[in-house]
């Protein structure tokens, strides 16, 4: 038997190489530092191979290759979605790493391991010990995400998404405060997660049951050349659908979303709700316009009804919520509808889009999230929305900087949010699929209610006696909220620069 | 690469008749009856002999039949089901324990190519291109044997022995498992056979001792024997896992025991001894008897490891739990990793045709590893000892306990209202 | 699939005869698991499934995935199952309240209607005119020995997947050690410290271990008290849990005569 030596072409898959190998130093970090000193140590690694890693993105700008024997492809979408991830999760690890907000030091719990309420939580928390196991973490699902939009074929692509996926279920388990919480959400994330896994693997067996092959091109090639039986594709292609769209939480597989939103601590919402989305729309991007594109016409009536009742529901839980991480993860499940309406397009505009949206989407949520770790009472975070009441006499520049993220979300011109839904829904209409648009349209009219309702309750509503504090910001969420807040003028106010560089880097390679 | 004789044995076994594997399937089985009375006899007669005692020499001659005296007196004891056990489980817990022993030498090639009944073939059941890994997965198979009969006892000192005893089986398998990967890199293949048939110059046990060291230890956790026998420590866990268990139920344990240090011992045989091979320079025995010769051969290693078991148990304390575990995860482990890095890379670099100088210079440079790293470890251990010995002081009186002298000679009080009948024996 | 391909007299006879003997008991076994009330027989059930399927994959020649098949799934996950179902006792006495009500209905539901699909589509392309050839490329794919086929296609075409699976194992580990491991606060005290402490304390029988129950005594059951060399009853020779059940006889009966004791001097 012959045997293919594999070319690695290490330059091209360079970002993800630096971001495992981080991930790999930090546990080493772990293993070996003394404890006092793993905190400075894992910032450092993780903003350092962050940017490194960006450094090298940008370096291969104009790559068009399909590369590691057809693992990875890198192209411009790829480059595009992993460059925008590493921004996202500059501002993650920001907020991860901050200490300044929580009398307890971190948002984080000082020892996992011991129960709820123990003797051991009680002197693990006397003895100021906070876990940094997060930090490596954090690479990890990082890694993975860098590769889940560029995954060339289907092993590729489950690979990535269990290398994103197990650390976020252990992250959000690991809150300082209200841990019971917390851990019933990482609990439910990973049963729901494991399950929506168990899809994507069987259609992906399915499809290689009709294609023969996994790579994403050469299910292209089967389609075209219409290999096998549909039925098997079909429902290869509904289940590895099931997978992917658990991952950016629409409708019907949302169910996880607001419980995890909020039991989860809310720098791990901040990361996990900006670029799981970015990357999960990057793979089902790469899945259906390359893999699938010779079958849109089967698949694109089925998104476009998961896009509609995604967007519509979605806006209709978010109306009724008292919770503002629970509205924010209704909010997100309702965004993920909109996204769809440009994944259906089926075109380049859509593509385009799509692309323009996440990248928006993404960083008006770090900064929104972000915001919510600082409005705090003595027992941590003051989530519930009548407490936020009158924050702006309170904070008028925090509650101000949470107006423009919210008027973002809302997509009023001026912000990102305007061109991003402009974006989806033109390339939506031009595809033809005016009642998507419609939907849309009226949908985001009902999301915008409900955001200008907490605009008002903050600005207009008299702040209550015992309501919460607004921290003032210690220098890491600063700057996070700047660069997700500059970011969001920035692509509302001239949004040109970026458009033009989507517009030449929305080309899939294969 | 895969070696001439090899294909020859997968062959020979793949053009055997239905009934030709009937009869070796029997003659399996029975060798192995056969072999498990004996050595039930030759370890107490060895443990005996190391305890300055005689052993048992009154049942036939030498007292050979004394494993099939105790098997009947065995048998004919009553069979207890406890009230709190789960019948079901508790019936087929023996049973996985006796099949899966059996099951695992299917593997073993006993001769090299010998004619039975007019047919040329090999004593060995079957050739699997996994063989070895088979063995692996009846091992694994096998706990489930152990773990059921302690908790379907419904009783918990068996429930405790089987978690420990299946603890101690999968954490030793593992060590057991990474020292096989070395053997499998320069024999080329997972098949028994091919593994034995590329051990023609020299044997694994030279070229590969580390893993030999390695796989002897941990054949002995995996077999649960002395001085890994934690899992049936009487002081603490009374019998262990088959506490509960009697009569003819109790002897299918006992009977899968035996069969498994026969297994492991035979395995040790095939991948690190030669299996059937002569020894180096008495090639020409192995054309004897037809080919049988060989199967003389095997034994012979056979028996030198069932003696290197007893040995072991009539020479060794019980180890601690916590070190044993501590040596199976921190050491045994640890080292079979390093060690297979090392020899995947000299493998690596004999096959691609490196010079001499450079394998002899990565050796070298692996010894001084090795040194450096060793002699650090030790400075830090005394440090430390000394560390802890500076704390030590002198203790305020003559620590022995003060004897009762006056014991015996109280009068004791009469019985209270309780029963004291039992305590007077 | 095995099936589909017995039916159309793809396969030899022994495997036909090994299929329907294990085939029916496979799925009696599923049926089981979900029937019966205990958590360990259902874990039982599902071993031998794996075993089964570990079976059929060898007889379909593919050896090396069967063996891992009962060495990683059978060997290792399951036991783990145990181990946690019989330690902590799962079993069928906990509450299955549903807290939505009707949701089993619509599950049950659901379920059945996703696998009649499932099953119709596959059934129907295979046993209708997909199956043309049945499965193809065997041959090829073990022409070089099953193991190094498998080798071949993970280290060259898939290294990067197989690398890549490296993360997510270290992230397992890590996080096991996350959520299992509880560093103590103060390193515990071996064995050998233990005893120098003892003997610094010097206790009542300095450097001897606690008194067992019943040394000296008149009685040696658990529960009745040492007496020390002095006749009075040593506080620590019984355990603590049976004092806390407060089931300690009464000692004064076992105490040694005081009078006795002057009469003796």
């Amino acid at each position: 038997m012959n045997f293919h030596v594999p070319v690695i072409q290490y330059a091209e898959v360079l970002p993800i190489l630096i971001v495992l190998g981080a991930a790999v130093l930090g546990v080493l970090v772990e293993a070996f530092i003394p404890r006092s000193l793993r905190y400075v140590f894992q910032v450092v690694i993780s903003l350092g191979s962050i940017l490194l890693a960006f450094v090298a993105v940008v370096r291969l700008h104009g790559t068009s290759h399909v590369a590691v024997e057809g693992s990875v492809v890198v192209d411009g979408p790829t480059l595009f979605l992993q460059g925008t991830l590493l921004l996202l999760a500059i501002g993650g690890v920001l907020l991860i790493a901050e200490r300044g907000l929580d009398t307890g030091g971190s948002a984080f719990t000082a020892h996992a391991a011991t129960l709820p309420g123990s003797e051991a939580e009680r002197t693990a928390l006397a003895s100021g010990i906070i876990q940094t196991e997060v930090f490596p973490l954090t690479l990890f699902a990082l890694g993975g995400m860098l590769l889940f939009p560029a995954a060339g074929d289907l092993v590729t692509m489950f690979v990535a998404l269990e290398v994103l996926s197990l650390p976020l279920y252990l992250m959000s388990g690991l809150a300082r405060r209200r841990r019971l919480l917390s851990q019933e959400a990482a609990l439910k994330y990973f049963l729901l997660g494991a399950f929506s896994s168990a899809f994507f693997l069987y259609g992906s067996a399915l499809i290689y049951g009709y294609a023969g092959t996994v790579s994403l091109s050469g299910i292209r090639e089967a389609i075209s050349s219409n290999a096998g039986n549909d039925l098997v594709l079909l429902m290869g292609v509904a289940l590895v659908t099931v997978g992917l769209l658990f991952k950016v939480s629409a409708v019907p597989f949302h169910a996880w979303t607001p419980d995890v939103y909020q039991g989860a601590p809310t720098p791990v919402t901040a990361f996990m709700a900006a670029c799981t989305k970015v990357a999960a729309f990057g793979a089902i991007l790469r899945l259906f316009y390359v893999g699938l594109s010779g079958l849109r016409w089967d698949w694109r009536p089925m998104l476009s009804g998961v896009a509609i009742v995604t967007m519509v529901l979605g806006v209709i839980w978010a109306l009724t919520q008292t919770d503002m991480k629970r509205m924010l993860a209704y909010s997100s499940i309702a965004h993920a509808g909109f996204i769809l309406t440009g994944v259906v397009a089926v075109n380049k505009a859509g593509l385009e889009g799509s692309l323009f949206y996440l990248a928006a989407y993404g960083f008006t949520t770090i900064g929104a999230f972000a915001i919510v770790t600082l409005v705090r009472d003595s027992t941590g975070e003051a989530t519930h929305l009548s407490q936020w009441s009158g924050l702006a006499r309170r904070s008028p520049l925090v509650a101000s900087t949470f107006a423009l993220f919210l008027l973002a979300y809302a997509g009023i011109p001026l912000t990102s949010g305007f061109v991003a839904k402009f974006a989806v829904f033109a390339a939506a209409y031009s595809s033809g699929s005016s009642a998507l648009v419609i939907v849309g349209v009226l949908s985001s009219a009902i999301a915008a209610f409900f955001y200008i309702r907490v605009i008002v309750l903050m600005f207009f509503a008299e702040p209550k006696e015992d309501g919460p504090t607004v921290v003032v910001p210690p220098i890491m969420t600063t700057a996070a909220i700047t660069l997700a807040a500059s970011v969001t003028l920035v692509l509302g106010v001239m949004p040109s620069s970026v458009l033009d560089l989507i517009k030449s880097a929305a080309r899939f390679t294969f | 690469m895969i070696h001439q004789s090899a294909i020859v044995t997968a062959d020979l076994l793949g053009k055997d008749p239905g009934w030709l594997i009937i009869v070796k399937t029997l003659l399996v089985f029975v060798f192995l009856v056969i072999m498990v009375l004996l050595s039930i006899w030759g370890e107490r007669r060895v443990v005996a002999r190391m305890q300055m005692r005689l052993g048992p020499n009154r049942v036939g001659p030498f007292g050979l039949l004394q494993g099939l005296a105790d098997g009947i007196k065995l048998a004919l004891k009553e069979d207890i089901v406890p009230k709190a056990a789960d019948r079901i489980v508790f019936i087929l817990a023996p049973i996985i324990s006796a099949t899966t022993c059996f099951m695992a030498f299917a593997v073993i090639p006993m001769t090299g190519q010998v004619s039975l009944l007019g047919r040329k073939t090999a004593f060995q059941l079957t050739d699997l291109s996994v063989g070895v890994l088979y063995i692996l997965s009846i091992a694994s198979v096998g706990v489930y044997g152990i773990v059921l009969a302690g908790w379907s006892s419904g009783s918990t000192y068996p429930l405790l022995g089987a978690l420990r005893s299946s603890a101690q089986v999968i954490s030793y398998e593992v060590a057991m498992g990474l020292s096989l990967v070395a053997v499998f890199l320069y024999a080329g293949s997972m098949s028994t056979s091919d593994i034995v048939a590329s051990q023609d110059k020299w044997w694994y046990v030279v070229v590969l001792f580390p893993s030999f060291v390695i796989y002897t230890i941990s054949m002995v956790g995996e077999t649960n024997r002395a001085p890994f026998d934690l899992a049936e420590a009487e002081g603490e866990l009374v019998g262990g896992f088959h506490t509960e268990y009697s009569s003819l139920k109790f002897a299918l344990f006992f009977l899968a025991e035996y069969v498994n240090i026969l297994t492991v011992s035979a395995l040790a045989t095939t991948l690190f001894l030669g299996g059937y091979r002569a020894l180096p320079g008495l090639g020409f025995t192995e054309r004897w008897l037809g080919g049988w010769f060989t199967f003389v051969w095997f034994l012979a290693k056979l028996l030198a490891f069932l003696f290197f078991f007893i040995w072991l148990r009539g020479t060794l304390p019980r180890l601690r739990y916590d070190q044993f575990m501590k040596f199976g995860w921190k050491v045994l482990i640890p080292i079979s990793l390093v060690w297979t890095l090392i020899v995947s890379t000299l493998r690596a670099l004999s096959l691609r045709g490196a010079p001499t100088a450079v394998i002899v210079g990565f050796t070298g440079g692996v010894v001084l590893i090795l040194l450096v790293v060793g002699s650090l470890f030790e400075a830090a251990k005394r440090k430390e000892q000394e560390a802890l010995s500076s704390v030590i002081t002198k203790p305020s009186h003559f620590a022995v306990p003060q004897l009762p002298m006056s014991i015996s000679t109280h009068r004791v009080p009469s019985a209270p209202s309780r029963s004291m009948e039992a305590t007077d024996e | 699939m095995n099936t589909l391909a017995l039916s159309a007299g793809l396969t030899g006879a022994p495997e036909a005869v090994l299929f329907w003997i294990l085939a029916p008991l496979i799925v009696l076994a599923a049926i089981g698991m979900i029937l019966v009330k205990k958590a360990v027989h259902s874990a039982l059930l599902l071993a031998y499934i794996m075993i089964s399927l570990a079976i059929f994959y060898i007889a379909q020649d593919a050896p090396f995935l069967g063996v891992v098949q009962i060495v990683v799934y059978t060997g290792a996950v399951m036991m783990l199952f145990l181990f946690i179902l019989m330690l902590v006792g799962v079993d069928s006495a906990d509450s299955l309240v549903e807290t939505i009500r009707g949701q089993r209905v619509v599950a049950l539901l659901a379920g059945l209607s996703l696998g009649a699909l499932l099953i119709g589509a596959l059934g129907r392309s295979l046993l209708g005119a997909g199956i043309a050839g049945g499965a193809v490329g065997l041959d090829q794919a073990n022409s070089g020995g099953n193991v190094q086929g498998l080798a071949t296609l993970l280290f060259s075409r898939y290294v990067w997947a197989f690398e890549v699976v490296s993360a997510l194992l270290i992230t397992a580990a890590l996080g096991a050690m996350v959520l299992g491991h509880r560093e103590r606060p103060v390193p515990r005290r071996t064995q050998r410290q233990l005893s120098e402490d003892r003997f610094r304390e010097g206790s009542e029988l300095p450097g001897a271990p606690l008194p067992s129950p019943g040394v000296f005594s008149r009685h040696n059951a658990v529960d009745i008290p040492a007496l020390l060399p002095d006749g009075s009853p040593a506080p620590t020779s019984v355990s603590r849990v049976i004092k806390a059940r407060g089931d300690v006889l009464p000692t004064a009966p076992f105490e040694l005569n005081k009078e006795s004791q002057g009469e003796q001097k």
